[in-house]
């Protein structure tokens, strides 16, 4: 299981990619590998204003249907319509090519985990 | 571990499960694989495209029926029509209380004359057994609760015949569907029938206990794929085969879950059958339907199903279907069995659907 340094988790294992004042969410390889193959996932609108803890996305596996927390709060600015068509990208490739939409930040943040953080979250 | 994960009961594979890196969860009172580290569509697809699965259903029960009134007895206690049975065949069944509703669905298996064989759900065992136990004594016959000392594994998939026979000491091509041999299997005594639940072509193997790690092995060695229980709901759901908690339970007759194939009302007396009548009658009080998706979604069981946006039922069986989408078996008001046109409230938003006719995807059993 990956836990990739350069990015953020939440308790509810989502992850978070900072870059300036745009933010990228995604779920953890934890959450993917948990959930299973994700065989559909519902994506937000482009412009919806989300705050920190916000379900702003589902994922269905073959047997679970789970909601995806915002990390931050903000504007949707993009969503990887990708996965649309191919939602296991968040199996194979969760922090990649997986990641599930981008947010112009503005507002709060939930309580994020760094990498040591969240890897001991894991292990209790 | 929580005192309820202590009490779940194990199969004799238990071990070779966990060896294998399945993902136990509980089921029907056991500790089963939902699946395997390669996941629930690798396995769906090593079923439906050409190789073979190896399941573990030995959580399911397995009761023998013997004596001179083995076939009174079963023709009172089941509503298909043993008589039609011939030594070696098996037939689709149920058991129903007085109200006409479902105790369980079951296979039953003909040896002979004296000898039947049912196979019934792992969550009705008990309430099964006790059933039979309590019809058994007006009649000449025994019943035996065998769940404990049996394994049942399903082999099923295109490869099914071809792996099994390297193990067997019968014609496997000589086992039509829904017929079965006693013979040797790997040194085993076994009962080897051509049934199944995904729609393919296949197996399902009756073991001793002794015999299930080396039988279960040797399958895999030649190239079985273990299949956990989410791959088995999704072959079933596609064929719109009935499961019992699901389409069938307590609370629905053979009229409502479409099962009056497997009822016949004219075959003389049986528990159940006056109820049944009565309710063909009257008319169902829901009816069970097929459905597709014509958007986007997945229907899962429980999600409300409308006609012209007013409720009209719930889905009982609902997933995505890798070669058609979302679909979903559902019980609608019986003036709505007919409209084509439905939707289906997915997280509160209304999801366009067509009825449609099972199975949903082309079944490959041998006939």
């Amino acid at each position: 299981m990956t836990i990739p340094a350069d990015l953020k988790y939440t308790k509810e294992h989502e992850w978070v990619r900072i870059e300036g004042d745009t933010a990228t969410f995604g779920i953890s390889d934890h959450a993917q590998e948990a959930l299973g193959d994700i065989v559909f996932v519902e994506l937000p609108e482009i412009g919806r204003t989300l705050a920190a803890g916000d379900a702003f996305a589902v994922v269905e596996s073959v047997k679970a249907v789970s909601d995806v927390y915002a990390p931050v709060g903000g504007e949707v600015i993009a969503v990887n319509e990708e996965l649309e068509g191919e939602p296991e990208k968040i199996n194979t490739d969760p922090y990649g090519s997986g990641w599930i939409v981008r947010v112009k930040i503005g507002g709060d943040s939930a309580e994020l985990l760094d990498e040591a953080a969240y890897t001991t979250f894991l292990e209790e | 571990m929580s005192e309820a994960e202590a009490q779940l009961a194990q199969t004799p594979l238990h071990a070779e499960h966990i060896r294998l890196g399945g993902k136990m969860v509980p089921f029907a009172g056991f500790d089963m694989p939902v699946q395997y580290p390669d996941g629930a569509l690798k396995e769906y697809t090593a079923v439906r495209k050409g190789a073979a699965g190896i399941f573990d259903i030995s959580h399911m029960g397995q009761v023998r029926i013997t004596g001179p009134q083995a076939l009174d007895f079963l023709q009172y206690v089941t509503t298909n029509d043993v008589s039609k049975l011939v030594d070696g065949q098996v037939q689709y069944s149920a058991l129903l209380n007085e109200a006409g509703t479902f105790i369980d669905d079951i296979t039953t298996y003909r040896m002979n004359d004296d000898a039947y064989y049912l196979c019934i759900n792992a969550a009705n065992r008990h309430k099964d057994v006790e059933h039979l136990l309590a019809c058994a004594p007006a009649f000449d016959v025994a019943v035996a609760d065998e769940s404990d000392d049996t394994t049942l594994l399903a082999l099923q998939g295109a490869a099914a015949q071809k792996l099994l026979q390297a193990l067997c000491d019968v014609d496997l091509d000589g086992i039509g569907y829904y017929r079965f041999a006693e013979c040797t299997l790997d040194g085993a005594q076994a009962i080897v029938s051509r049934t199944g639940y995904t729609g393919e072509d296949g197996f399902e193997l009756y073991l001793p206990n002794e015999a299930a790690i080396s039988i279960w092995n040797a399958l895999l060695v030649a190239g079985a794929v273990p299949i956990g229980l989410a791959a088995r709901d999704m072959l079933r759901t596609e064929m719109g085969y009935a499961l019992y908690g699901h389409e069938i339970s307590a609370e629905v007759t053979p009229v409502e879950a479409k099962l009056m194939w497997i009822t016949k009302l004219d075959k003389g007396e049986f528990i159940g059958r006056d109820a049944v009548a009565a309710r063909k009658a009257q008319g169902p009080t829901r009816v069970l339907i097929a459905l597709k998706l014509t958007e986007r979604g997945i229907p899962r069981e429980h999600y409300p199903v409308l006609v012209d946006g007013v409720l009209s039922g719930e889905v009982t069986s609902g997933m995505h279907s890798p070669m058609a989408g979302g679909l979903a078996l559902a019980y609608v008001k019986p003036e709505h069995a007919c409209d084509g046109e439905l939707t289906v409230e997915i997280r509160g938003k209304a999801v366009a659907a067509l009825r449609t006719t099972t199975p949903f995807v082309r079944s490959n059993v041998r006939k």
